[in-house]
């Protein structure tokens, strides 16, 4: 998988409790019980951290980690 | 000669009828569960009919008052979004049911900002020599503008009332204030807001019911602001009084919501150990609630004389503001109850 995702699966792993061995790409964040307003703090530490700013469109809770894991890897792109 | 401002008085009070999250309306339809992870909160205190925002007032400015060992100030100043009135302000009937008829006396209307935004100009009021001492007090009765069936915000807000005294002394005493940082931005004046009982409400021609006089919030986009804004506003008095992020022993922010808290921490790289919160008690109490939350955590130990203390705030308006203090000796008078209330 690619940086971005590596760098999301850290970020969920020691920010947010989530257990690295139910991290799948294709998992949503809902099944991983983390709701609207997790996406809200997510987006708070992606900014700090990564330097990405994801808006309320961007993800929801119904968005696979691999899908938010491109969004951040496209700004990322734009920005190198 | 320069004055600081030194804290050297304390006192809180809450309204003694406490709601659990189990006895809130079913039309909320929610859980327990749902708001004790979404928000922190387990219970909110709020007032029994025929009580107004001057009446918890009293209460706090009173024991606040007590500890400070003197019982005249020269100025009142309440912080609130719910005064008693549209007019005249809070404070002036606050003050004479103290026995400080004389004083001056205005309120502060800063939202969830108050209490900071109230510390700063208490320090104004003492460095230019207008004032010797000061009482501040944040009083709220937000039970008076919640809608019930607000999802977004009935179940978050709570009643309360906290209050300092201040006197001129020296800035290297424990307990004195300073630096500040305080600040706003207008664009964001309808993420908070009572749009109706105003000015714009009654020169609009529209029927009162257009705008309504229930409180309400854009609670997602209030959440990164305050996160961005508090801790914006923390790094500027850190630099300016020249201490690290590491110096801070205690961060007690607005408790707006355990995970803002949370986040706040974490953005600025502090220990949650070191996050003092009273939320699961007491709810958001708006401008009372740092004052509230510095009381528990004097009662519970949490706030020691010598900590270095950070007070930060974010609030409607939009309004920001942050200070620091080193802890100093103080002792509560009939402190609200620790623990669990129920």
């Amino acid at each position: 998988m690619s940086d971005a995702y590596d760098q999301l699966s850290n970020i969920l792993v020691t920010r947010f409790e989530v257990e690295p061995e139910e991290l799948r790409p294709d998992v949503t964040f809902e099944e991983l019980e983390l709701d609207s307003l997790f996406l809200v703090e997510l987006g708070l530490v992606v900014q700090q951290e990564l330097g990405v700013k994801l808006t309320d469109d961007d993800a929801t809770p119904r968005s696979t980690v691999a899908a938010v894991a491109e969004l951040i890897e496209a700004q990322l792109a734009q920005a190198s | 000669m320069t004055y600081a401002a030194v804290l050297c008085g304390l006192g809180a009070w809450l309204p003694p009828r406490v709601v659990v999250n189990d006895d809130l309306p079913a039309g909320l339809n929610t859980t327990d569960e749902w708001i004790r992870t979404r928000t922190g909160i387990r219970q909110r205190h709020v007032a029994g009919p025929g009580m107004a925002t001057s009446d918890l007032a009293v209460e706090a400015g009173a024991r606040a008052l007590k500890s400070s060992g003197e019982p005249l100030v020269d100025a009142v100043l309440v912080a609130t979004t719910t005064p008693d009135r549209v007019c005249p302000a809070t404070a002036p009937e606050v003050a004479t049911r103290l026995g400080l008829s004389g004083a001056a006396a205005f309120d502060i209307a800063a939202v969830c900002t108050g209490f900071i935004y109230g510390l700063g100009c208490a320090a104004g009021l003492i460095s230019a020599g207008v004032a010797g001492r000061v009482l501040l007090i944040g009083a709220e009765t937000y039970s008076s503008i919640l809608n019930p069936l607000d999802r977004g915000t009935a179940m978050i807000f709570g009643d309360g009332a906290g209050a300092v005294v201040l006197r001129a002394g020296e800035p290297a005493e424990p307990g004195a204030l300073g630096p500040f940082d305080l600040g706003s931005d207008g664009h964001g004046s309808d993420l908070i807001s009572v749009p109706g009982g105003g000015s714009r409400q009654r020169l609009s021609n529209l029927p009162e019911s257009a705008m309504s006089r229930y409180f309400t919030m854009a609670g997602r986009e209030v959440f990164q602001h305050a996160v961005l804004r508090m801790a914006a506003s923390s790094h500027a008095v850190l630099q300016r009084a020249g201490w690290q992020v590491v110096d801070v022993d205690r961060l007690v922010a607005h408790q707006a919501n355990i995970r803002i808290l949370y986040q706040l921490a974490d953005h600025m790289r502090i220990d949650r150990g070191r996050i003092v919160s009273n939320i699961d008690r007491v709810g958001n109490t708006a401008a009372a609630s740092i004052p509230l939350a510095l009381a528990h955590g004097v009662v519970e130990g949490t706030v020691q004389p010598g900590h270095r203390t950070l007070l930060t705030a974010f609030g409607g308006g939009l309004t920001w503001g942050s200070t620091l203090l080193t802890w100093p000796g103080l002792t509560l008078c009939d402190p609200p109850a620790h623990g669990t209330d129920r």
